[in-house]
């Protein structure tokens, strides 16, 4: 499952001299090469929150025409209620829509997460370019040598069984099947 | 004080049977004039744990009387008090309750493997408590190996109820129906655990009779069905049986006919097409259910489906339609046939139609939980329900007492007038699903909307709040709610006096629940005696800090003051808090990330 440099280059920028992690992207053991995100001076939630979820223009207009002192983003854990009433065969009889698997998505250090159709992605090629619009960050392989920085990150998963595992080392399919929810971590505290 | 037990605890004597005029209490007349066991036969009457408690103070001899007598006892907080001074002193225990994790746990809030073990209990209950009968446990972490030892240990066991535990497996429920012979009751709900197949059900032997109880809804795995069958027919005393989604209708029919004098039916799946003839014969079936007064299941129901339900319905006290995704109309015309509907649960999808239909048809209405269908945050197809609902059920519905409402907006004006239609509330817990959205109509703070509720509900025993909130919600909390025991708080307030306000005031406060607001320090120990009187208190996400935690931990030894470390963490901030009062000292089985201070 590896994953070359010329598929991220073009997607976004890497800069080869200030990135010393530019150098692992071209090894080919798992899976993610360093990814500059292009939003890395700014964190700007609604603006990404425009580009990054697909919602339809008149609920997005009902969201800004609420008067609201915060923009509408998801807090962790809200609203209160149990995931077994939110289970999976209820979202089924719901879903007018194309199959999906939304999960949420935590950076370290960021209290508000985002979500995250991972049925929309076709490997962890487009999950590493997604979560790059989504956050400033820099993902890591993990082959690489351990950058003890608070700048590189690596995303990490945890799985059914509740363990916090590193994305990349089983094949997308049962990735998909056991994923229940993601977390960039900081590279120097794993 | 020793004690040993004989084989029938009831008839135990204790070492002084006869009152002489030494065992008197020298300060007080309050002397037994009759023998202890004349008292003991008396308090054994008694079942209110308020009732005993207060028993238990007024003398040595009345808290002795007590002690022995008990046959029951609530454990709200397993941290609370260890199985060794409990089974010191109430030897004649049959029927445990056990809670463990903060609520807050049922929305990931507390990492896994934080606690609330059974196993220690387990193993003590097992030498000291030999009849137990009785055991209801909920949010504490179960293994197979507990339930294995629980059946092998207690020949009397007749009740187990897992609610919102997780730790088990099926496995560990086969060892259960395997070997407790004289169960009645077995209830697995909403438990987060690995289910790896049916073969449990399989495992009751073929001359079992005596279950009353069978509640499997929340576990995935086909059971088998012939087994079930059996089952049911050979246990005449049948109350509740709720099945999982697998169920087909045809499975249903046939269970219903063996039998009809249930009084709880969760149905399985109800999605298949039915042949006329199906559907004569299913309502024939629910006909015959004269004694039904719980219907729940309803997972994946079509409208096709609902008036089988019908004859079954005139007797129906409790409808939970939280699997459902019912549309109003098809609410409305269930609810027709449902006029003594005392609690409802519904999905928002029935809209606020959907709710003028209960306020129409269900005068008798007391309880009401709508639940979102949907995420909010992602859904646009679904509208919910709103302040309008709310309203038409308030109107219809007077006796209503109990209501947990998730909607999209709300107003003050309308809670003003729903507690003026309902002033009876004693749980109020409304969810503005979008945190900190004002009142839509006027732009305001919800605070006028809640200042009504404690205002008006002298009786208010649980409110939980949501909107846009400032300091003056909780200096009305604070003020109004004197009987108060739950209140749960999230993304609101504006300053440390909004706790300190709760914390003064609410002198029947027992737990307090707050995420995300902007309490710190001063109000963390604004009060801190409190604590003591309060079962517990959680923060998370709010501004109190390590130093502030030590701080309340050094003023105040019996209390159990801990932090939950998260990955991140730079130690300064005390993000998960979690403070309660304990006979037992502080946790020995804590992990690694939970600091106590």
């Amino acid at each position: 499952m590896g994953i070359t440099s010329e598929q991220h280059s073009s997607a976004s920028s890497i800069d080869s001299s200030s990135d010393p992690s530019a150098a692992a992207a071209t090894s080919s053991s798992s899976f993610c090469a360093p990814i500059q995100s292009n939003n890395s001076a700014r964190f700007d939630l609604s603006t990404d929150l425009r580009l990054g979820l697909s919602i339809s223009s008149s609920y997005y207009n009902d969201l800004f025409t609420t008067p609201t002192t915060t923009t509408r983003e998801q807090p962790l854990s809200w609203p209160p209620i149990r995931s077994i009433l939110r289970s999976a065969h209820l979202e089924k009889a719901l879903d007018h829509k194309h199959a999906s698997l939304f999960i949420k998505i935590y950076m370290e250090g960021i209290p508000i997460g985002r979500k995250l159709n991972l049925f929309a992605q076709d490997g962890y090629d487009s999950l590493i370019t997604t979560i790059a619009h989504m956050f400033p960050t820099t993902i890591l392989c993990p082959g690489a040598d351990r950058v003890h920085s608070d700048k590189y990150h690596v995303l990490t998963y945890e799985d059914k069984e509740g363990d916090w595992m590193m994305v990349g080392d089983v094949p997308w399919e049962m990735f998909l099947n056991n994923v229940k929810r993601l977390k960039i971590t900081r590279a120097d505290r794993c | 004080m020793d004690f040993s037990l004989p084989t029938e605890p009831m008839n135990h004597k204790r070492k002084n049977p006869d009152p002489s005029p030494d065992s008197d209490e020298s300060t007080t007349q309050l002397s037994s004039p009759f023998p202890d066991e004349v008292l003991e036969r008396v308090l054994s009457l008694l079942n209110s744990r308020k009732d005993r408690n207060s028993v238990s103070l007024v003398c040595k001899d009345w808290y002795d009387a007590e002690r022995w007598s008990r046959t029951h006892v609530f454990i709200g907080n397993c941290y609370s008090v260890s199985p060794e001074i409990l089974t010191r002193r109430f030897p004649n225990i049959r029927s445990v309750t056990l809670k463990g994790k903060p609520r807050f746990s049922d929305f990931d809030l507390v990492p896994p493997k934080w606690g609330a073990y059974v196993h220690s209990w387990l193993l003590v209950f097992a030498t000291k408590y030999h009849f137990l009968e009785e055991l209801r446990l909920k949010r504490m972490t179960v293994s197979d190996e507990n339930l294995k030892l629980l059946a092998l240990s207690f020949p009397n066991f007749k009740a187990l109820s897992l609610l919102s535990c997780d730790g088990f497996s099926t496995d560990g429920l086969a060892s259960i129906t395997t070997h407790c012979k004289n169960l009645t009751e077995l209830d697995i709900q909403e438990n987060d655990i690995d289910d790896k197949s049916g073969k449990w059900l399989s495992c009751f032997p073929e001359n079992f009779m005596s279950l009353e109880v069978l509640n499997f809804a929340n576990l995935n795995s086909d059971v088998n069905f012939e087994a079930l069958e059996r089952l049911v027919s050979r246990c005449k005393s049948l109350k509740v049986l709720k099945v999982n989604e697998n169920m087909t209708l045809e499975q249903l029919h046939r269970l219903l006919v063996l039998a009809p004098h249930l009084r709880e039916l969760g149905t399985g799946s109800l999605l298949q097409e039915l042949t006329p003839r199906q559907h004569s014969e299913l309502k024939s079936a629910f006909n015959n259910c004269k004694n039904l007064n719980m219907l729940s299941g309803f997972y994946e129901v079509t409208s096709i489906f609902l008036p089988v339900l019908y004859p079954a319905c005139t007797s129906l006290t409790f409808l939970n339609l939280s699997y459902a995704a019912l549309r109003s109309d098809e609410l409305s015309n269930l609810l027709v046939h449902c006029p003594l509907l005392q609690r409802l649960w519904v999905l928002d999808s029935v809209e606020d139609e959907g709710l003028e239909a209960v306020g129409s048809n269900c005068p008798l209405l007391e309880e009401l939980r709508v639940f979102p269908a949907s995420d909010p945050f992602e859904d646009e197809i679904l509208h919910g329900v709103t302040e309008a609902g709310f309203l038409a059920v308030s109107y219809g519905c007077k006796k209503l007492h109990y209501v947990l409402y998730f909607c999209r907006q709300m107003t003050n004006a309308a809670v003003a007038t729903i507690v003026q239609n309902c002033p009876d509330f004693t749980h109020f817990r409304l969810c503005i699903m979008n945190p900190r959205q004002p009142d839509y109509q006027t732009n305001e703070p919800m605070d006028e909307a809640f200042g009504a509720v404690v205002k008006t509900c002298t009786k208010l025993r649980r409110l939980a709040v949501s909107g846009l909130l400032t300091d003056l919600t909780f200096e009305y909390i604070g003020k109004y709610a004197n009987n108060l025991e739950t209140l749960s708080v999230a993304f609101a307030g504006s300053s440390d006096r909004g706790m300190e306000c709760v914390l003064k005031g609410c002198p029947k406060l027992r737990k307090l629940e707050i995420r995300d607001c902007p309490f710190g320090n001063a109000a963390l120990l604004s009060s801190f005696r409190k604590y003591e009187s309060m079962r517990s208190l959680w923060m998370s996400g709010c501004k109190v800090t390590m130093d502030g935690c030590r701080l309340l931990a050094q003023e105040m030894p019996r209390l159990n003051v801990e932090v939950i470390r998260e990955c991140g963490n730079d130690g300064f901030q005390a993000d998960k808090l979690y403070v309660y009062r304990s006979v037992a000292g502080p946790r020995k089985d804590a992990p690694s990330f939970v600091l106590t201070l």
